[in-house]
């Protein structure tokens, strides 16, 4: 039966007829927030967690979230988290995931062999370039490339104005296209 | 050489996006469900937060502690918390669930798992101040898994962990402090806790079992 309450439509839509507003609201972005964590703490223990620990926060203060964006919220408290208990302790460059250990190797196999090597080492350069950001810098453009956040929800997640998001962005870009304008297309930046 | 990729693509093929760890999203699951099904019933009672407004009063150097906290923690939007977050037996309960939570996670929930209590009981002699009491309850129901030490509310705690059929019930122990909160029943989140006082030490008995189980843990264990 179809209500014209728009509340029970969602929950009628809902995967899972028995999830509740908090998880539908919040769970669907723990990998999003996982994701975030890894990039903060640099390894796993410390990610899980800082998420662990941002669930628990997220349900004692899940009152407070109001029509505001679940994803943007999640992220603002894990990002808190990882930088109360796990990046005030660390020396600084150690605070950061080097994604040079991480990377994944996406080669299409039906490729030339030659191409495959060439990807790969675009890979690695893409990757050092960003290893090589500013931690705020690289923040801002993973949130932005990486998990798809609008300048908003960059802003709410990082706690500044969204001016500032827009010259952090800026700036990545320009030092990424310093970097990278042979084999990344930068449009009108480069 | 190819056809470019932009800046989202290039970044997306080089770097990792990770996935959340099944155990970790059943845990989260588990979490939400409690404290979806919670949300509607009341957490604890007008008198507590009463006198817990009153102890207050007499500790505003700790409440305006947490209030800086909660002001430099969550921005201006936390104030709607109210005196929920602010009073400090919402403070302690909270944690003890948490810690109590925490302890469920894999590999957690002892330090010594025994179900001898004359390994359990001098294990903690020099980790804590305290001997807490320990007792075998198993004849009554509730077996001795082991022991660890904990910290809530600003301090070292014994946590004892006892069986109760499928659940678990951790009694946390530290020397009583000058507020004291009233001995009694509370309700956290979907946990349900039990709180007494003796010989100078402070019990706290969490689980997600029944308030009835605690009673009858309190009963088994002071007798």
């Amino acid at each position: 039966m179809v209500s014209h309450a728009d509340k029970t439509v969602e929950v009628a839509h809902a995967d899972d007829p028995q999830a509740g507003r908090f998880e539908r609201a919040v769970l669907p972005h723990l990998s999003a927030g996982f994701t975030l964590a890894m990039y903060l703490t640099g390894n796993k223990a410390d990610a899980e967690d800082a998420v662990q620990e941002a669930i628990l926060r997220a349900v004692r203060y899940f009152s407070t979230l109001r029509d505001e964006d679940a994803r943007a919220w999640f992220l603002t408290i894990v990002r808190r988290v990882c930088f109360t208990a796990y990046r005030t302790d660390r020396p600084q460059g150690a605070d950061m995931v080097s994604i040079d250990a991480v990377g994944p190797q996406l080669v299409d196999s039906r490729e030339q062999p030659d191409m495959a090597v060439e990807r790969l080492h675009v890979q690695q350069r893409v990757r050092d370039a960003i290893d090589q950001l500013p931690p705020l810098l690289r923040e801002a453009i993973v949130l932005r490339e990486l998990q798809s956040c609008s300048y908003v929800e960059i802003a709410a997640v990082t706690e500044v104005p969204v001016g500032t998001v827009m010259s952090r962005l800026s700036r990545a870009r320009a030092r990424l296209a310093d970097l990278l304008h042979d084999v990344v297309d930068f449009g009108d930046v480069a | 050489m190819s056809e470019r990729p932009d800046l989202g693509k290039a970044m997306r093929e080089a770097l990792p996006v990770y996935e959340a760890s099944p155990a970790l999203q059943a845990w989260a699951r588990e979490e939400a469900r409690k404290l979806d099904k919670d949300v509607s019933s009341p957490r604890e009672s007008r008198n507590g937060a009463l006198s817990a407004a009153v102890r207050r009063l007499s500790r505003w150097p700790i409440a305006a502690g947490l209030l800086i906290a909660a002001v430099a923690g969550w921005g201006a939007g936390s104030l709607r918390l109210s005196g929920r977050s602010t009073s400090p037996t919402n403070g302690i309960t909270n944690e003890l669930v948490d810690a109590h939570v925490r302890s469920l996670l894999p590999g957690h929930l002892m330090d010594v798992e025994s179900s001898d209590r004359h390994t359990v009981k001098p294990w903690f002699t020099g980790k804590t101040d305290i001997a807490p009491p320990v007792f075998d309850l198993s004849d009554k129901g509730f077996p001795l898994l082991g022991g660890r030490l904990d910290y809530v509310d600003g301090h070292t705690a014994a946590a004892l962990a006892y069986g109760r059929r499928l659940h678990k019930i951790n009694l946390f122990v530290w020397r009583t402090g000058p507020n004291e909160p009233a001995d009694g029943s509370y309700a956290v989140r979907g946990y349900s806790m039990l709180h007494w006082t003796n010989g100078g030490l402070s019990y706290w008995a969490v689980s997600d079992a029944a308030p009835s189980e605690l009673e009858a843990f309190h009963d088994a264990y002071t007798k």
